[in-house]
């Protein structure tokens, strides 16, 4: 459990002067499934592509990602990029795409990439693998689109799967779907699983640990049980109280007053204290570290003083 | 078949079939057209020592059938036409058929040997493109694909022919003979081919697969050979465009070269009025043009395929590669002083002692053949060709907008209109009305507004989908509110922008039938026409001839560079951070 | 109630041969939330705009505040629409990337003739302030704004018509999880004080357990089910 495949250490990426990413260390565990949340423009995208060695060639990154696999992409690690539905070349029937992938990566025939190439469709619950092989993009249903996707990033077998917001903009039944593939592939294979999301609700029921992303920065980091039961960033609180839950309806939610920053104007201090109702002078003043506590890691001067339940403290935020 | 009928039903369709039917009925009806009396031509041409007396000249007129009016000289001729007969010449009194049937062959070996040139160039400049996987060569096939063909052919004829001599300049004897007239018409059609494809590549390989294809492990030369097919097959109808653009280069260069191919004997049937062999020459270009565009239909539809003719393809916007501003800013000031201080000289007064002057203070670019200043000249012909450009520009914006409302019939006409360069447009125009400034703004007027109209179909189609009309509507706004206040704003002022940076290129347009006698008469100051006349003397006064020519050039650079902003920026939101690049 | 705000009836969407609403009948009363929803191409949208008019079905009653609507031309029409406004999916897209906040707030104000050059301005400043936007911000363009500010941008738009009904499609599945709360917030205090009738769409379960009073659930262009949340205003946790 503990066997570290990839090691994040201060990575920082920057566009044009911007850091965007600013500052992140984790690691990737052999067969686990760590979530990466965080709202748009958290830097989440991002930082799962540096894993991949993907990140775009203007962004200058500093800071390491050990060992480098971007030479050994298909074999050690492959991406399922977003929005799964245009993710399949149109001009190229299935199956040839997932041969290219084969024989990008392994020597073998034509012949045997084909065979392996159907073989993965057939895993991933494609009916009559064989023949849709030879179909192309648009003549696939839209859930099996997804799964193909899924197929061609894990034909090769590789050890550590990183899929961005691959259920973003889809309808529960769907996600359901395409979430159970994923576990099913990872399981198989004995991989590990980087998922990136906004979705909270995924993250309780697919991921073993969590990275809640913030302006760029990791807010907590610890396991799904830890961190989504007991939050101590107040930033994770006000996520997971202005999720509608199932028992007694509220007719309004307790939410996160304000918006997240734009990368290049945060405020001073702790890039949460605008929006926190919590925030002390500290907070404006100093950047919180990461620092264990309670079985996770929290970057938050005041994570001692988070409620229980947290969603007490945003009930009161209403506008006036 | 019946996907057939059903394009052929629909406006667009219905569209093409008129215009087509339109363009041959002018054809046909030339000799009545041009309104004016070509017996006296004839009478000479036949038998130089005949008297011109009144009974001599009703024969000529009885025996070319002009006496008879329009519709009977069209059916007569459509008659004869669907026998295979294109009629006499008037002035060599000959069959046109075989002389159609030898230029075309000559204009076919032209073309061939032309496009394997443009392929090759454009596989040179798309290949680093491929190899880099991003950035594009787009600036400098742009610039290739804007020089006209008739400033390559006069420049490269200067080079290697006159100068270096290692080329036969003119006539069609053998191999060596089709070098210089293949580049010349090869390099723009290849600069053209390749700005397209660099053009769609970078977007092609931004597309959401390349990453799942990358991520996934697959080699950069296996996603560079898939993006290539990627961009082909919608391409191809453009590829077509491109061909057939070469029959209109063919006229000018075939008469740089003194090819004897279909385009330079148009043309001379045009100058000498020999309407029978001009109508067969015009036809003869008008089904190499077709034929190409019904070859492009066909290979685009081999290349897609039974599986993927119905998914729909289309390319992802492209972001055609820009300069730095200070590029066109630049070529514009420099234009504008030159022209700004030949304005202020006399380009007509002639001083016979000071013929063929090197440049000096008096003269800062020379005189030419008479002893005029050719900076003069040049200064009044930017005048005489960029204001009727402007002109033309104008009235194709309103087409465009106009047009841009019926996308149907847009279509429909803009098909026939990329179909017809403008050199031949223009030799009928001339043809008709004889050559002028008229008629050459009308040629390019002609043919210059379907970009516009399909720019603003596109503009009209995007707001009146978006959610925000969508809002108008349900808080009760009438259609005339939201015509004025919603959609004729989003879409008049980028194709006013549009229209403004196609001025360049509309004024080579111009050039380029001044060059071939089709529009201002000499002593005019016309651009183009400064270029031809400057040949005559071009090793005694090179400067004299590289004056206009590089004028040329800059205009061709200013065209190439302004028009990169023509799409203009999309005021949506920006990208709150670059994250899902 | 006596009759309801908006009743459909047997509504008939057909685009092409393909038949994406087929026989969907509902009703919904003033200051009350109807759900609709479905996976995608389960017609909920097509419902939407054919009950706006906006799309005129190929069958079927749709009656508002007591008029049948789809035997109405156009222009019979036009004066009747201020009392039903959409709501969109996506907040940049639904207001013109040209026109400044404040003037896509004022615009139902001019078309409807209501705006006067003294009192406009006032009540397009109090607007903006009723959906929680600073009237500052009615200076920018959509593309100066936040996706949440957008939003509720697009809703003073749609409550400068002084409307009845909303149909709120999809109206915060493009929002990020922390703003979503404050506008489902504020679409909840608008409805309170203003007994707005919402139609609303939404393919999020968890949302629109939370937020409607009834919920029709739609496969293929026919309802299948019809069900109720937990009843609200039982004690919160």
């Amino acid at each position: 459990m503990s066997d570290v495949l990839l090691s994040v250490h201060d990575l920082r990426i920057a566009f044009a002067g911007t850091e965007v990413v600013r500052g992140l260390s984790f690691d990737v565990r052999a067969g686990e499934t760590l979530a990466v949340v965080g709202e748009s423009g958290a830097g989440k995208s991002l930082a799962a592509r540096a894993l991949l060695g993907m990140v775009p060639p203007e962004a200058t990154t500093t800071g390491t990602v050990r060992p480098d696999l971007s030479a050994e992409r298909g074999r050690r690690i492959a991406l399922i990029p977003q929005d799964a539905l245009s993710a399949l070349s149109p001009v190229h029937p299935v199956g040839d795409q997932l041969a290219a992938a084969v024989r990008s990566v392994r020597r073998v025939s034509r012949a045997e990439a084909r065979s392996l190439a159907v073989a993965a469709l057939d895993r991933v619950g494609i009916p009559d693998a064989a023949r849709r092989a030879r179909a192309h993009p648009h003549e696939y249903s839209g859930g099996m689109r997804q799964r193909a996707v899924i197929a061609m990033a894990t034909v090769n077998e590789p050890d550590v799967v990183v899929a961005d917001e691959p259920t973003t903009a889809l309808d529960p039944g769907r996600r359901e779907q395409v979430l159970r593939v994923l576990a099913e592939r990872r399981e198989a294979a004995g991989a590990a699983l980087v998922l990136v999301t906004h979705d909270l609700d995924v993250v309780r029921r697919h991921a073993d640990r969590v990275l809640v992303m913030y302006a760029g920065r990791a807010a907590e980091l610890g396991p799904v049980t830890e961190v989504l039961t007991r939050p101590r960033a107040p930033y994770t609180a006000g996520l997971l109280a202005s999720l509608p839950q199932d028992g007694p309806r509220l007719r309004r939610l307790p939410a996160l007053p304000g918006t997240p920053p734009a990368p290049g104007a945060l405020p001073p201090g702790c890039a949460f204290a605008p929006r926190c109702p919590l925030a002390a002078d500290v907070c404006r003043t100093a950047e919180p570290e990461l620092r264990p506590l309670h079985g996770r890691l929290v970057a938050c001067h005041r994570a001692e003083d988070v409620p229980h339940p947290a969603a007490t403290l945003f009930e009161e935020s209403r506008p006036a | 078949m019946k996907r057939l009928a059903q394009r052929l039903a629909g406006p667009a369709g219905l569209t093409r079939l008129v215009c087509l039917a339109a363009v041959v009925t002018a054809v046909g009806l030339l000799p009545w057209l041009s309104g004016r009396d070509p017996a006296l031509t004839v009478l000479r041409a036949r038998s130089a020592e005949q008297e011109p007396t009144r009974e001599a000249l009703d024969a000529v007129r009885r025996d070319l059938g002009l006496d008879a009016g329009p519709l009977a000289l069209l059916t007569g001729w459509a008659a004869a036409l669907a026998h295979g007969d294109l009629g006499t010449s008037w002035v060599s009194g000959t069959e046109v058929l075989p002389a159609v049937t030898a230029g075309l062959q000559v204009s076919l070996g032209l073309m061939g040997a032309a496009l394997g040139v443009a392929v090759a160039l454009a596989a040179t400049l798309v290949a680093p493109v491929l190899l880099r996987g991003r950035g594009s060569a787009g600036g400098l096939a742009a610039m290739l694909a804007a020089v006209p063909e008739f400033l390559l052919a006069t420049v490269a004829l200067l080079v290697c022919g006159v100068w270096l001599g290692w080329l036969p300049t003119s006539g069609w004897q053998g191999p060596e003979h089709l070098v210089l007239p293949a580049l010349a018409l090869g390099v723009p059609a290849g600069g053209l081919l390749g700005r397209l494809v660099a053009d769609a590549l970078p977007a092609v390989l931004g597309e959401r697969w390349v990453e799942l294809w990358r991520g996934a492990g697959v080699s950069g030369a296996r996603i560079a050979a898939a993006a290539l097919r990627r961009v082909l097959p919608p391409l191809v109808p453009q590829f077509g465009m491109a061909a057939v653009g070469l029959t209109g280069g063919a006229v000018a260069v075939e008469t740089v070269f003194a090819v004897p191919g279909i385009g330079r004997t148009a043309l001379g049937a045009a100058k000498s009025q020999d309407l029978p062999l001009l109508q067969g020459a015009v036809l003869a270009l008008l089904l190499l043009g077709l034929i190409t565009g019904a070859a492009a239909a066909l290979l685009r539809r081999r290349l897609l395929g039974p599986a993927l003719r119905d998914a729909g393809l289309t390319l992802p916007r492209a972001r055609p590669a820009r300069t730095h501003p200070a590029i066109p800013l630049a070529l514009f000031t420099v234009l504008a002083v030159t022209i700004g201080w030949g304005v202020l000289r006399d380009p007509y007064a002639v001083d016979t002692t000071l013929r063929l002057a090197a440049p000096s203070w008096a003269h800062p670019l020379g005189t030419d053949g008479l002893g005029r200043d050719v900076l003069a000249r040049l200064g009044h012909g930017a005048w005489a060709t960029v204001g009727t450009a402007a002109a033309v520009c104008l009235l194709s914006l309103l087409a465009g907008l106009a047009l841009g409302f019926l996308p149907g019939v847009a279509a429909g006409a803009a098909d026939i209109a990329n179909a017809l360069p403008p050199v031949i447009v223009g030799i009928l125009v001339a043809a008709a009305a004889g050559p002028g400034t008229g008629g050459a703004a009308l040629a390019v007027g002609l043919i210059s507004w379907p970009p516009l109209a399909a720019h603003a179909a596109a503009l009209v189609r995007e707001v009146r989908a978006s959610a925000f009309l969508t809002a108008q509507r349900a808080i009760g706004a009438t259609p005339w509110w939201i015509l004025t206040r919603h959609v004729l704003p989003s879409v008049a002022a980028p194709v006013a922008r549009h229209a403004l940076l196609r001025l360049p290129g509309i004024a080579l347009a111009l050039a380029s039938l001044g060059f071939l006698g089709l529009g201002a008469p000499p002593p005019a100051p016309e651009w183009g026409l400064l270029l031809d006349e400057s040949r005559a003397y071009v090793e005694r006064a090179p400067w004299a001839a590289l004056a206009p020519a590089i004028a040329l050039a800059l205009l061709a650079a200013l065209a190439v560079t302004a028009a990169a902003y023509a799409q203009g920026r999309r005021t949506s939101r920006p990208k709150e951070a670059p994250i899902h690049v | 109630m006596n009759e309801p705000l908006l009743d459909v009836r047997d509504l008939v969407v057909r685009h092409g041969t393909v038949t994406a609403v087929d026989g969907v009948s509902f009703t919904l009363a003033a200051g009350e939330t109807l759900a609709l929803n479905g996976p995608s191409g389960c017609g909920k949208s097509s419902t939407a705009a054919a009950v706006l008019q906006l799309r005129r079905p190929d069958a079927g009653e749709v009656r508002f505040e007591g008029r049948e609507l789809t035997s109405l031309t156009d222009r019979e029409l036009r004066p009747l629409r201020p009392r039903m406004q959409p709501v969109f999916q996506d907040p940049y897209g639904s207001l013109s990337p040209r026109h400044r906040i404040r003037d896509a707030v004022a615009e139902p104000l001019k078309v409807q003739g209501r705006w006067t050059t003294a009192e406009g301005p006032a009540r397009v400043a109090e607007l903006l302030d009723r959906v929680g936007l600073d009237p500052a911000y009615g200076d920018r363009r959509p593309h100066e704004l936040s996706g949440g500010q957008c939003q509720r941008a697009g809703i003073a738009r749609a409550l400068a018509s002084e409307p009845r009904l909303l149909v709120l499609d999809e109206p915060v599945s493009a929002l990020d999880p922390s703003v979503r709360a404050g506008v489902l917030n504020l679409l909840a205090d608008l409805q309170d004080e203003l007994a707005l009738g919402y139609l609303f769409i939404c393919h999020d379960h968890a949302v629109v357990r939370h937020f409607a009073d009834r919920v029709v659930e739609l496969r293929e262009g026919r309802v299948t089910s019809e069900w109720r949340p937990r009843s609200p205003g039982a004690a919160p946790r």
